[in-house]
C-alpha cells in the first residue's frame, strides 16, 4: 500500500520534529542570558549547531537518494525527515539569532534558508497533488503510449491523405513533423501549442503557426467548401475528425508535460539556492569569528 | 449474448492455426488493460479501446478513445458490424466472421506485437533537463560563486557594515565604519585595550580589587551589535552572583535582589541646622501670606534642576522672603536687613542709624545743634556713631535672637563684647542622600506619583527629620531583577537601575 511521505511511519518524524521545536522553545524561554538572545549565548551556540548540523544533513539527503545500494533506511524515510526537520530548521534559527534580523551576511543565511525551504515545501505540494493529477490527464496511458497514439493519428491521416494530391500529402506530412509542444522546462511549463504547419494556397507555400491544428483544419474547411465530389468530400472530412482528435490529444499530452515541468522546476530553484545557503552558512559562520 | 473468438496464431512454420473461444458476456471488451476480453498489446490502444455489443437489432464498434477505430479503412468512434468487415486497432485486424451454430456473433482475432514503425520526429517529448542550458549543477556553482563575492569579497571594498551581527550603538557611531578600531586581531575576542583607547579606565573597575572578576573582558559585559541595544548590561546575574551571598563581615551587606535580598537604606539624618516645620507650611487650610491665606504647594520651594534629577538649592530670597521679610524698622516697614552673614546685617544695621542721626531727618540729633554752615565736630560725630550703634545693636539683638534670625537659623549669642555678637550656624542642606545609588526625580515624574506618596512632609515637624522614603515604599513599584517574581504593580528592577558596577577608584579597600 503506498504510504505518503508526509504520513510515513504514523508521521514519526513530525512527531520528531515537533519534539524538537518545543525543546528548543522550551530552552529559549527558561534561558536567561544577561543580554538580549542572541547568536553568541549558550543557548545560541548551541542551537547555531544544532541548525549548521541540520543544514549539512538535510543536504546530504541529495547523496543519499542517489546511493542505491545504502541500506540506512529508507530514501522515503529520509525525505519524510527531510521535510519535516527542514521545517523545523526555520524556528531553531530564529531562535537561534533571538529574531534579530538585519540586512547584513547573517540575514542573507536566513533569507535563502527561507527560500530554500519554501521551495521545498512548493515541491512537497507538487509531489503530492501532482502525481494524482497526472494519472488522470493520462487516463491510463503513459507518455510514449500518448506518443504511440499520436503517431497512430498521424500515420492513418496519411493513409488518407496518400493520393489526394501533393498538397495534402504536405498538409499532414509537415503537421506531423511540425507538431511542436515544447522542448524546454519553460515552454512546457507555459503549456503552449507551438506547432506549425506548411500550407499551399494558391500556388504558394508558406509555414504558418498551427496551434491546436487550428491552421490545418481552416485549410480543410475551405477544401471542403469547394469540393464537389463525394468520395473527396468523405475524405477531407474523415481527415479534419482525425486532426480535431489530434488536436485534443495535443491538448492531454501538453497538458502531462505541463504538470511533469512543474514537477521538475522546483529542484532548480531548491538545489542551486540550498547550494548558496552552504555558501552563506560558510561566510555567516566565518564572520562571525573573524569579528569575533 | 454469446460471442466466439477465433484466436489466430502462427505456428513455428508461420502457418495460421485457430482457437475458438465461446463467450457468454454483454460485450467483448477491447484494450490494452488484462481485463479486457481481447488484450492488446499495442501502446496505440487504450486500456479500454472499445467494445463490440448489441445495438438494436446488430452489432455495433464504439470506441471512446481519440483514436477511434479503423472499419473497412475508415476512422471511426461508432460503426455497426456486419460479416465481412475488417476492423482495425493499431496494428490490430479483427474480423467479422460468419456466425457459427449457437452463438449471437462471431470473429477472428490475430494478437499483433507491438508494430512500431519508424518514428515521427518528437524531440519535444523527450524528458529535458536544465532552465535555458543551465543544468542544476551549473546553477548551484554560480549562486555560490555569487554568494561569495556578494557577502565576503564585497564587503571588503565597499564596506564591512554588510559582515555585522546587528547594527552598532550610537555612542560608538564615529567608529562605525572601522571595524577593526575595535576587532583588533582576526579570530579573536574585542581585547580591553581596544575600549581603552578612546575610555579612561581609572573609573573602571580596578582588577585587583576584584580577582573574582577573573579574566573578563570589557567586552563580555559591553555587548555591541546587539537588539534591543543596550551597551550596559542590566542583568540581575550581573551583581547578583557575587554579592547575593557575601559574608557577614564584608563591607558591603548581601544584596541579590531587590524585592528578597537587600539591605535598609543607611541614611544619616538631615543636620541641615535650619529650623523648619513642613507640617505647618503645608497646613491643608493655607497659611497667612502678604497675598492673604492660601494654600502652599511642594513645588513652590522645591524645584528640578535642569535634566530633572536633583532638585534646586533652596534659597530665602526666591522662596521665604516674601512671608519672612527681614524689616527690622516699624516705623519704616518696607526697610529691610539684607540675607547674609551677622556682619554684613550689622553693618547694614549701623549705616541705617548713623544716616538717621546724621542725615536729613528733622529728629536727627545733629540738626538740632548746628548751625547753617557749620561742621560736626569730631566729638559730635563720635557720639553720634556710638548711638548709631546702641541702637543697631538693640535692633539686632532684636532680630537675631527673636524676630527673624531665630525663625529658621540655629543662632548663638556670642561675648557680649564682640563686635557682632551673634553667629548663625551654616546652612547644610543635603545634596543627595545615598553615596553609592542614584536616584532621578524626573524618572519618576509619572501621572500618579505624588510628592506626599513618597515624602511624608505633611507631618513632619522638625527639620531634622528624615523625609527620604524607606525601602518599603520603594518596592510598591520596584520589585525583583526577576519579573516573574513580581506582583502586577511591580516593575522588575535590577540592581543597576540605581547602582553603577564601577565605582569611583577610591584605592584599595583593606
Amino acid at each position: 500500500m503506498h504510504e505518503s511521505i508526509l504520513a510515513f511511519r504514523k508521521r514519526r518524524y513530525l512527531w520528531l520534529a515537533l519534539v524538537v521545536s518545543l525543546a528548543a522553545i522550551v530552552a529559549y524561554l527558561i534561558d536567561d542570558p544577561q543580554e538580549p538572545p542572541n547568536g553568541g549565548t549558550v543557548l545560541g551556540y548551541t542551537l547555531g549547531t544544532i541548525g549548521a548540523l541540520l543544514i549539512l544533513w538535510l543536504t546530504w539527503f541529495g547523496v543519499r537518494k542517489r546511493r542505491y545500494s545504502s541500506t540506512r533506511g529508507t530514501v522515503q524515510g529520509w525525505l519524510s525527515a527531510h521535510v519535516y526537520l527542514g521545517l523545523a530548521l526555520l524556528l531553531i534559527s530564529l531562535l537561534h539569532a533571538g529574531f534579530q534580523l538585519g540586512w547584513n551576511v547573517h540575514t542573507l543565511a536566513f533569507a535563502l534558508m527561507m527560500l530554500v525551504i519554501a521551495s521545498g515545501l512548493w515541491g512537497v505540494f507538487v509531489y503530492t497533488k501532482y502525481p494524482g493529477r497526472v494519472s488522470k490527464v493520462r487516463d491510463g496511458s503513459s507518455r510514449p503510449e500518448l506518443m504511440d497514439q499520436l503517431e497512430d493519428l498521424d500515420r492513418r491521416s496519411q493513409r488518407i491523405a496518400d493520393g489526394m494530391g501533393d498538397d495534402y500529402e504536405e498538409l499532414v506530412a509537415s503537421g506531423a513533423a511540425r507538431t511542436q509542444l515544447g522542448n524546454t522546462l519553460w515552454k512546457r511549463l507555459r503549456g503552449r501549442d507551438l506547432s506549425q504547419v506548411v500550407l499551399h494556397e494558391n500556388g504558394q507555400t508558406s509555414v504558418v503557426p498551427n496551434p491546436g491544428q487550428e491552421a490545418a483544419l481552416d485549410w480543410l474547411a475551405d477544401r471542403q467548401s469547394r469540393a464537389t465530389d463525394a468520395d473527396s468530400l468523405a475524405q477531407i472530412g474523415e481527415l479534419s475528425a482525425l486532426l480535431r482528435n489530434k488536436r485534443q490529444l495535443l491538448r492531454q499530452i501538453s497538458k502531462d508535460l505541463q504538470l511533469q515541468a512543474s514537477m521538475e522546476i522546483w529542484l532548480y530553484f531548491h538545489v542551486p539556492l540550498t547550494a548558496a545557503l552552504l555558501a552563506a552558512l560558510a561566510a555567516h559562520i566565518l564572520t562571525v569569528f573573524l569579528y569575533w | 449474448m454469446k460471442y466466439l473468438i477465433r484466436f489466430i496464431t502462427r505456428n513455428a512454420a508461420g502457418g495460421a492455426e485457430h482457437t475458438d473461444k465461446i463467450i457468454d458476456a454483454p460485450a467483448i471488451t477491447i484494450g490494452r488493460a488484462t481485463d479486457q476480453v481481447l488484450h492488446l498489446k499495442d501502446r496505440r490502444a487504450r486500456l479500454q479501446h472499445a467494445r463490440i455489443e448489441q445495438a438494436g437489432d446488430g452489432v455495433q464498434i464504439s470506441s471512446s478513445a481519440l483514436t477511434g477505430v479503423i472499419v473497412n479503412g475508415r476512422s471511426q468512434r461508432a460503426s455497426r458490424l456486419t460479416v465481412g468487415d475488417v476492423v482495425e486497432v493499431g496494428s490490430n485486424v479483427i474480423r467479422v466472421i460468419d456466425t457459427a451454430d449457437g452463438v449471437d456473433f462471431a470473429i477472428s482475432f490475430e494478437l499483433s506485437g507491438d508494430a512500431s514503425a519508424d518514428h515521427f520526429v518528437t524531440d519535444w517529448s523527450e524528458p529535458v533537463s536544465g532552465i535555458g542550458g543551465w543544468s542544476k549543477r551549473r546553477l548551484s556553482w554560480a549562486l555560490v560563486i555569487a554568494v561569495a563575492v556578494f557577502a565576503l569579497a564585497l564587503p571588503f571594498y565597499v564596506g564591512e557594515t554588510f559582515l555585522q551581527a546587528g547594527p552598532i550603538h550610537s555612542a560608538h557611531s564615529p567608529t562605525a565604519s572601522e571595524c577593526d578600531a575595535c576587532h583588533i586581531n582576526a579570530f579573536e575576542r574585542v581585547p580591553d585595550s581596544a575600549c581603552e583607547a578612546c575610555h579612561t579606565v581609572d573609573r573602571h573597575v580596578v582588577r585587583s580589587m576584584t580577582p573574582v572578576l577573573g579574566d573578563i573582558r570589557c567586552a563580555s559585559c559591553h555587548l555591541e551589535h546587539n537588539e534591543p541595544q543596550q551597551l550596559v548590561n542590566q542583568h540581575q546575574a550581573l551583581c547578583g552572583d557575587c554579592h547575593a551571598d557575601t559574608p557577614p563581615d564584608a563591607l558591603l551587606a548581601s544584596a541579590g535582589d531587590f524585592l528578597q535580598n537587600h539591605p535598609e537604606f543607611s541614611v544619616a539624618d538631615e543636620q541641615s541646622n535650619l529650623i523648619f516645620d513642613h507640617a505647618v507650611h503645608l497646613n491643608e487650610a493655607g497659611i497667612v501670606t502678604p497675598g492673604g491665606r492660601r494654600v502652599i504647594e511642594c513645588s513652590e520651594c522645591h524645584l528640578p534642576e535642569p535634566g530633572g534629577a536633583k532638585m534646586l538649592p533652596i534659597s530665602m530670597d526666591e522662596h521665604c522672603a516674601d512671608c519672612h521679610t527681614l524689616a527690622f524698622d516699624p516705623d519704616d516697614p518696607s526697610r529691610t536687613v539684607p540675607h547674609g552673614d551677622p556682619e554684613t546685617v550689622m553693618q547694614s544695621l549701623v549705616e541705617y542709624y548713623s544716616a538717621r542721626l546724621l542725615g536729613a531727618d528733622p529728629d536727627a540729633v545733629e540738626q538740632r545743634v548746628r548751625r547753617p554752615g557749620q561742621q560736626l565736630s569730631r566729638a559730635d560725630r563720635d557720639r553720634a556713631a556710638a548711638e548709631a550703634r546702641v541702637k543697631a545693636l538693640e535692633v539686632a539683638e532684636d532680630l537675631f535672637e527673636r524676630r527673624a534670625c531665630a525663625n529658621c537659623h540655629t543662632v548663638e549669642s556670642l561675648d557680649g563684647n564682640a563686635e557682632v555678637p551673634w553667629s548663625v550656624q551654616p546652612v547644610q542642606l543635603a545634596d543627595t542622600f545615598f553615596d553609592n545609588a542614584f536616584f532621578s526625580h524626573a524618572a519618576h515624574d509619572t501621572d500618579v506619583t505624588r510628592c506626599d506618596g513618597c515624602h511624608g512632609a505633611t507631618t513632619s515637624e522638625f527639620a531634622q527629620d528624615l523625609l527620604i522614603p524607606d525601602l518599603e515604599s520603594c518596592r510598591d513599584c520596584h520589585g525583583s531583577g526577576y519579573a516573574r517574581r513580581n506582583n502586577a504593580s511591580q516593575i522588575p528592577s535590577t540592581c543597576v537601575m540605581c547602582h553603577s558596577f564601577h565605582f569611583e577608584a577610591k584605592g584599595p579597600r583593606e
